[in-house]
């Protein structure tokens, strides 16, 4: 009796296991969809950390595109700020970054993301979760009014992607839907 | 003999003679008085002429109404005839009647069904008809004349959607509207236009049920596996829209509610 149980309890582990592992296998067309996913929501960030750090756009229009963005990310994420003079990479707290660069003591600020692809692709984790890095290039340029271009540099960042597949109820449907979050934006080489 | 004599002269004649005479007046006026009753020869022409109104009847055939067929055997009822076999015939009409009642009725019932599904429709407009087309299709069941207060209530209903739809200043399909909605907000916003992008996102809320109305992009449809992005709301979406310049995605589905307001909104990558 106690040999038939082991036995059935074993059979409905293996065919849970089976059933899980089949639904996580993704087709490439899937697998295609969740990585540009992933590099559309770090191209989304670029945008809105050019908004933010634009001094033309009104205060409630920045602090609106903070929340945004702040929301692209998985809670206490850091963010490396790196800069010419200095060897050292500050991190910051996402929202403290951006709090930050938007009170950033130039008359004019440009920030452009170039180059954004995957440095590691996104890789299945036991917990379901795909995790990977992306790569971008950010051309900072800092100008005065009188002045004109008194700053400018080039930062090679790395941006870890969290991709997580959930569920949730809309209109009486149930929704499997991707879920990206980014992680620690990392400083990798800064550069005239 | 003298004792009967007597007895005869002790009769009150008077007495006897009113009473004959009223006697007489009552019968008089009862033979002048019609008694509804028929010579054999009338009442067998008006069976004749009853089983010959009965029989189309009886046998489905009769192009009356059936109000007009109901008339035609209660008036043969009031006749009481009292024939046995128009009797039966009588029973044999009144079933079919009920029949044909129920067979009305039900009919009815399906013909409301469709045109009350077919209004829901049009409220909720689906398919993002034109206010015309919508028109032609409310006409086509006002003609029906189903007489049922939930369809005119809702062909009232119906009515005034497609009066807001005029009025609104466009008769172009809900789905139009939302396109060109985002190209503008897009477009607006790349140029710097943000009073015109602001303006037409305000614009584009009142399309639906609430700032809150949920938005789904789909990002990859492989056989019924369905894959989205992380749901939004329609005032972040068109907001996303006037922060990143561009407009993505298409529209792959729009749920209105029964006011014809946008309820759920779902979206596929271009």
């Amino acid at each position: 009796m106690r040999k038939t149980l082991s036995l059935m309890i074993l059979v409905a582990l293996f065919a849970g296991s089976y059933r899980a592992t089949a639904q996580d296998i993704l087709s490439p067309q899937r697998k295609q969809a969740i990585d540009s996913l992933a590099l559309e929501k770090v191209r989304d960030l670029s945008k809105y950390i050019s908004i933010i750090g634009d001094k033309q756009t009104p205060w409630s229009d920045a602090q609106r595109v903070i929340e945004r963005a702040a929301e692209l990310f998985m809670e206490n994420s850091e963010i490396g700020v790196s800069s010419l003079g200095k060897q050292d990479v500050n991190y910051y707290k996402v929202r403290e970054y951006f709090d930050r660069l938007m009170q950033l003591n130039y008359d004019k600020v440009s920030i452009d993301w170039y180059k954004i692809q995957y440095v590691s692709d996104l890789v299945r984790q036991p917990d379901g979760t795909y995790v990977g890095v992306i790569t971008v290039y950010q051309r900072f340029q800092a100008y005065d009014k009188e002045k004109g271009l008194v700053y400018e540099d080039t930062t090679k960042k790395d941006i870890t992607v969290y991709v997580k597949r959930k569920e949730t109820q809309i209109g009486g449907r149930l929704i499997g839907f991707w879920d990206v979050m980014l992680g620690d934006i990392r400083v990798k080489e800064t550069s005239k | 003999m003298s004792e009967i004599a007597s007895k005869i002269k002790s009769i009150r004649w008077q007495r006897m003679m009113f009473i004959l005479l009223m006697a007489l007046m009552v019968a008089g006026a009862d033979s002048c008085k019609s008694t509804g009753k028929l010579s054999k020869k009338e009442r067998k022409a008006q069976i004749e002429q009853a089983k010959n109104q009965l029989k189309p009847i009886i046998s489905g055939t009769s192009t009356l109404s059936y109000d007009e067929q109901k008339r035609i055997v209660g008036e043969i009822m009031d006749k009481n005839l009292n024939d046995p076999i128009l009797n039966d015939m009588i029973i044999q009409a009144q079933q079919k009647l009920k029949t044909l009642l129920a067979e009305q009725n039900q009919a009815k019932a399906q013909k409301v069904d469709v045109a009350r599904a077919a209004l829901y429709d049009m409220l909720m407009n689906k398919d993002n008809k034109t206010a015309d087309e919508l028109e032609q299709e409310l006409n086509a069941i006002k003609r029906q004349n189903l007489n049922d207060t939930e369809i005119d209530e809702l062909v009232a209903r119906v009515e005034k959607k497609i009066a807001d739809m005029r009025s609104g200043g466009s008769s172009l399909p809900v789905k139009a509207q939302l396109e060109n909605a985002f190209t503008t907000i897009a477009n607006a916003s790349k140029t710097g236009n943000l009073t015109q992008a602001n303006a037409t996102i305000q614009k584009t809320l009142q399309l639906f049920t609430s700032d809150d109305a949920p938005v789904l992009i789909i990002i990859s449809r492989e056989g019924s596996t369905v894959d989205y992005d992380k749901p939004t709301t329609i005032k972040r979406y068109l907001n996303f829209l006037m922060d990143m310049k561009a407009s993505k995605n298409e529209i792959d589905a729009i749920m209105t509610d029964s006011n014809g307001k946008i309820k759920e909104l779902d979206l596929i990558n271009k």
